[in-house]
């Protein structure tokens, strides 16, 4: 996953830079900031024509993959309650690949992608020197941070879908398909285990948006975007850290990481809706928490780059 | 300047907001309750009237045992004793489903696993998602046995809760606190506190559904600990009858599932005919019934060669009772067990499980002393015993 930013990609979303002597009608002439659906539109096409971009979603697709091939080149039957969760019942039925996988997922790959997209939000640009240009009116700001963020959750969701589609695809390849265990211990038919798992990669999208937040603050902070990119993964690290220490119980609720693996009761039958709701609140809390930061240092800042 | 301080407004207003939100929500769920005044005994009876067939929620349970974290797995940690222990640990959150007398199901929901229990009429079955084994059991059929008839001389629950009090009074002193509201009921809040002050046991609160008397909340308070030492709590609770399917399990392709059948009915049966045949056939009706039926019963056992744990012996009353269990009484192996070392401290003359509501001691002979009171009054125990 590389992590250098690259200076011709980037270069290509704010085409044509005239110089540092363009002015405000000028820069309105130019493709991106001139209603917020455009620079939506343009945002997400600079984000998804990054090699950057691509790399850290194959690479994402590339972890249920992974698993699936060595559950089937294995000589022995994974035993239960060995490895991560729910890997014996792969063997069984494919589908679990996609849920393995993100059970794998959650810690690490995906809050690093995530940092690495949200940390280079503001910073990214600032860095390159290409954030004045974006920035014509003190309105444009709020526009500029909260398309940055948008396109920052879009992407929250392209990883998710990602490993949960390549999970099924090389599960269905590779094993059976058939009726799927709930951790109940009831089984649904194919079409709705596809709706849970569709529904999981919602939850856990959800999951991703206050680190997003968090993220998006940090790159307000700084003009170096991998300063920003490594706090933002260091915050979602700790956050897990302090999650793991029982000492610190009356923490635990107020941490964003704290319901990332409960998407399990998701797959419980009948399906229980509170840590979905319990998660979509506390992550609301913390995109208004560091959104309203990100927007008063946002704002206030002097923009020299 | 002045752009500068209105920027950052929002930055100061918005978490402002967010805590307050956060506090005040959970406030308004505990907003003053005030139901009509009962005394303790109508409460009692209140519980006793309770008739609820059908219901489906979920329940808290946490304990502040003061016991030390227990690693999950790991060298010499025997599975089947910590898993027990895990269960009287930290805090657990359970979905129950009960439909008419034969019709439970309870799911114990666990980080990415599931534990589960159902009954759909003489058949259990018990699932465990994280091994994915299944146990069947096969209750015996108890259709066509005589139950005890209900007749004239049976105690109304309002005369139960009366005897219930005078027999406790003595020990306990049995109020009823302030109205509250568990998982969005109203609930009277019966409250338990011993009249002794050799007890670990602070107090013992049960809030009771003011409307169908069934018990919501149990918290059991040790003394100087604030957070109670055992709560368990129903969270969420609809009183409509849950989706008949739910106690409907097969179990689940490759579950590895494993038969079991309970002692032979007949037997059983007949060993509840005889004991029921000390009374004819009836059930209890007064104190002095039961006092009787128990000595009868008392004296079989012993005429069959000894009573359930021979040699137990309590010393005091109440709340501050000490029970000893002879030597021997516990397996050596269980004594020897690493994770007993790991659980319990060395103290004089032997060694003690402390947690925040009992205390047992085991001494170096093997000898147990156990019960809700500080440590010392063990060791005084043991040496003088």
């Amino acid at each position: 996953m590389s992590s250098d930013t690259r200076p011709t990609d980037a270069a290509a979303s704010v085409t044509p830079v005239t110089g540092p002597q363009m002015t405000g009608a000028q820069a309105a002439d130019r493709p991106r900031p001139s209603s917020g659906w455009a620079l939506m539109v343009s945002e997400l096409t600079v984000l998804f024509r990054r090699r950057r971009t691509w790399a850290m979603l194959l690479a994402l697709a590339a972890v249920p993959v992974l698993i699936a091939v060595a559950v089937r080149l294995a000589s022995s039957p994974v035993a239960p309650g060995r490895g991560p969760p729910f890997l014996d019942r792969v063997a069984q039925n494919g589908l679990f690949v996609a849920i393995t996988a993100m059970v794998v997922c959650i810690p690490l790959f995906l809050p690093l992608t995530i940092g690495v997209v949200a940390g280079d939000t503001i910073a990214g640009e600032a860095g390159l020197g290409t954030l004045r240009y974006l920035l014509v009116a003190p309105a444009g700001r709020v526009r500029l941070l909260i398309v940055k963020y948008a396109g920052a959750a879009v992407f929250c969701l392209a990883a998710t879908l990602t490993v949960a589609v390549s999970g099924a695809a090389i599960g269905a390849a590779l094993f059976p398909i058939g009726p799927v265990t709930l951790l109940s211990g009831d089984t649904i038919g194919v079409g709705e285990s596809v709706l849970r798992s569709l529904l999981i990669a919602g939850y856990v999208t959800v999951s991703m948006l206050g680190l997003s937040a968090i993220g998006l603050f940090i790159s307000t902070l700084t003009e170096v975007p991998v300063g920003a990119m490594a706090a933002t993964i260091v915050v979602s690290v700790v956050a897990q850290v302090l999650d793991a220490l029982p000492q610190l119980d009356w923490l635990h609720p107020w941490l964003f990481s704290h319901y990332w693996l409960d998407f399990a009761d998701l797959l419980r039958q009948p399906l229980e809706w509170t840590s979905f709701g319990n998660n979509a609140l506390l992550q609301g809390g913390y995109l208004l928490v560091f959104g309203a930061l990100a927007y008063g240092r946002f704002v206030t800042k002097d923009i020299l780059s | 300047m002045t752009l500068r301080l209105r920027s950052w407004l929002p930055v100061a207003v918005v978490p402002a907001v967010v805590i307050v939100g956060v506090l005040t929500v959970p406030l308004q769920a505990g907003a003053a309750v005030d139901l009509p005044d009962k005394t303790p005994a109508q409460v009692l009876a209140l519980i006793g009237d309770s008739n609820v067939k059908a219901l489906s929620g979920t329940i808290e349970q946490t304990s502040e045992l003061g016991l030390p974290a227990l690693p999950s797995t790991g060298s010499g940690a025997d599975a089947s004793a910590s898993s027990a222990l895990e269960l009287l640990t930290g805090s657990h959150t359970a979905r129950v489903y009960l439909n008419g007398p034969d019709n439970i199901r309870v799911q114990v929901m666990d980080r990415l696993a599931e534990r589960d229990l159902v009954r759909n009429a003489s058949d259990v079955w018990m699932y465990n998602s994280k091994d994915n084994t299944a146990l069947h059991v096969t209750l015996p059929d108890t259709t066509g046995m005589p139950r005890p008839e209900a007749d004239g001389s049976q105690q109304t629950p309002a005369q139960l809760a009366e005897r219930m009090l005078a027999a406790i009074d003595p020990s306990t002193a049995v109020t009823v606190g302030k109205d509250t509201r568990v998982a969005g009921r109203t609930a009277y809040e019966l409250r338990l506190t011993p009249r002794t002050d050799e007890t670990l046991v602070g107090e013992v609160s049960i809030a009771v559904d003011s409307e169908t008397g069934m018990p919501l909340r149990v918290e059991v308070q040790a003394r100087g600990q604030s957070a109670p030492a055992f709560s368990l709590a129903f969270s969420k609770l609809s009183l409509e009858a849950p989706n008949a399917d739910l106690f409907d399990f097969t179990p689940p392709a490759g579950a590895k599932v494993e038969e079991k059948s309970l002692p032979d009915a007949s037997a059983m049966h007949d060993k509840a005919m005889h004991d029921m045949s000390l009374t004819g056939g009836k059930m209890p009706a007064t104190e002095d019934e039961a006092t009787k039926l128990v000595e009868q019963l008392k004296d079989e056992k012993l005429k069959n060669g000894g009573g359930m744990l021979p040699g137990v012996s309590v010393d005091g009353t109440g709340w501050a009772s000490v029970v000893e269990l002879p030597a021997g009484t516990v397996p050596a192996d269980v004594l020897a067990d690493p994770l007993l070392a790991q659980v319990t401290e060395s103290v004089d003359g032997g060694r003690l499980l402390s947690t925040a509501l009992v205390n047992v001691l085991v001494t170096d002979d093997g000898r147990v002393f156990a019960g809700s009171v500080p440590a010392a009054r063990l060791q005084t125990a043991a040496v003088g015993g």
